[in-house]
């Protein structure tokens, strides 16, 4: 499914379903997933039609960048260790319209429970896009429509062991690959304390061949905007 | 010694020079503290109110300095004191509420219990607020109204900030039927809160019997949501978790009272009589 297409486009997988066809000057825009469904005409000539995974903290609606992972289990690290484990983290999909060179966001699905979470306290905390998933020691096989593999290189910095039950990433440093099988990111989890730590992305695909998807926050990022995010409100 | 000369009066060609260095000195304090000023609360304070506080700063600083300079050429002050602490009363008398309004706004800029688009209740005045100028505030309420609040009032009075957090809690009370499962309809409640996105998942929500009521089983359920979307989660919720518990059999309650005759048989009796239509003839 993901990939650069050509209209007219009909794909019917994984519970979703999606037409794109000439109508005159125009394109017919209609996709249909769970109970969602989606008509749109797109007033262009350009017949290229880019879907690729996308920061997954853009539905239903866009109200924070940051993505919380819980895990199933907690970790217990060493002191002074590098390990590197495997989570699960939602699939977002966007469907982007070419314009010459330039591609613009046409639609945003997703086929994944939505929920969003308070990391911190209601003052200073922030709100996250929650998300549940187990801890791997070998990369896990999923539905790429749905779930994708975050390699999370866990360094503990401290001279203590630490417990880490959750992971908060900002969407401004997410750097997504995919190819048929698999969506994926790198990311680092830097262990600062007892309740401190701070997570970045590793712009690097997990297996050789994978594309780099368009992200919609990369495109945004300013540059004072940090793509790290300094985990203080507990692990 | 020519420092020592008298140019007139008791003032030396030394004076002259004290009191020029010192307006020197004044200038040049007040164009740093200016900068410093601006600076430090471009990120805090609107530029119109910057400029403002920023000629304050800096003509208060010269005028001291011009009065001290003053004090050093031997012009006696004294009267001029009399007739400003005069002129300074009446003024101070017919301005007191505009200088009032003013230090609290200027004190509303420093501490910021709100800006400009916040969602606030000043004075049991609902809504947004538009601006926050030197003097006043200006708030649209929810139905659309322009209030214009003086800025003393705003200050001095308690202010609620419904978007100051990033996340808040709202609740209802369901009554069941004593008859129904209060445990099943705990269940129902959880399991629906959870389909909904923007129903925090942490802080988690609850759902609790809290009292055994006179007509009702009372179940507490609170919900904690993005301080942006709390209250169209709210709209939507209850009617939602009326709606499952019908489907689930649970019923709301209604107010009732159990009536117990002391000679039933009697009454009774008396029904049948009644019920079987018209009276004999």
């Amino acid at each position: 499914m993901f990939g650069l297409h050509k209209v007219p486009l009909k794909i019917e997988k994984g519970g979703i379903s999606l037409h794109i066809k000439k109508e005159g000057e125009a394109l017919v825009y209609k996709r249909e997933s769970g109970s969602e469904k989606v008509e749109k005409t797109l007033l262009t000539s350009n017949d290229k039609i880019l879907i690729n995974p996308i920061e997954p903290v853009n539905t239903p609606k866009e109200i924070t960048p940051y993505l919380l992972i819980h895990f199933e289990k907690a970790l217990l690290i060493e002191p002074k260790i590098t390990r590197e484990v495997f989570v699960t983290f939602p699939v977002e999909i966007g469907i982007f319209v070419s314009q010459n060179e330039h591609f613009e966001i046409c639609d945003i699905f997703t086929i994944t429970k939505q929920k969003f979470t308070l990391y911190g306290d209601p003052r200073s905390g922030v709100i996250c896009r929650y998300w549940g998933s187990k801890v791997h020691s070998s990369i896990p096989i999923g539905d790429p429509l749905k779930e994708g593999v975050l390699q999370l290189n866990i360094r503990n910095t401290t001279a203590k062991w630490i417990e880490v039950s959750k992971a908060v990433f900002n969407a401004y440093g997410m750097k997504i690959y995919y190819n048929d099988k698999k969506v994926s990111m790198k990311s680092e989890l830097k262990l600062m304390g007892k309740g401190s730590a701070e997570t970045d992305f590793i712009d690097s695909p997990l297996e050789k061949g994978m594309e780099n998807s368009l992200e919609l926050y990369t495109a945004r990022k300013l540059a004072i905007t940090t793509s790290k995010f300094m985990m203080e409100g507990g692990l | 010694m020519i420092p020592n000369a008298v140019v007139y009066g008791g003032v030396t060609i030394l004076d002259l020079l004290i009191v020029v260095a010192i307006m020197v000195i004044a200038v040049f304090v007040s164009k740093w503290v200016a900068i410093s000023l601006r600076r430090s609360l471009k990120d805090k304070v609107g530029r119109e109110h910057l400029e403002i506080i920023r000629k304050i700063v800096s003509y208060s600083i010269i005028v001291i300095a011009i009065i001290w300079a003053l004090t050093i050429l031997g012009v006696n002050l004294s009267g001029l004191m009399v007739a400003g602490g005069i002129a300074g009363l009446v003024i101070g008398f017919a301005s007191q509420s505009i200088v009032g309004n003013l230090v609290s706004g200027l004190f509303l800029m420093i501490e910021r219990p709100i800006k400009i688009g916040d969602q606030v209740d000043i004075d049991q005045i609902r809504g947004f607020v538009e601006d926050i100028r030197i003097i006043s505030t200006t708030v649209r309420t929810y139905d659309g109204l322009y209030v214009r609040i003086p800025n003393q009032k705003v200050f001095t009075t308690s202010i609620t900030n419904y978007v100051g957090n990033v996340a808040r809690r709202f609740g209802y009370v369901v009554g069941i039927r004593y008859s129904d499962d209060a445990d099943k309809a705990i269940a129902i409640i959880k399991n629906l809160i959870e389909g909904y996105p923007f129903a925090l998942k942490n802080p988690p929500p609850q759902a609790f019997v809290d009292n055994l009521g006179d007509n009702s089983v009372n179940i507490i359920v609170r919900v904690w949501a993005p301080i942006t979307d709390w209250y169209g989660l709210k709209m939507e919720l209850l009617w939602k978790i009326k709606k499952a518990l019908e489907e689930e059999g649970i019923e709301i309650a209604f107010p009732q009272r159990v009536v117990w005759f002391a000679n039933e048989l009697k009454r009774q009796n008396t029904d049948k009589h009644e019920l079987s239509g018209y009276d004999s003839p």
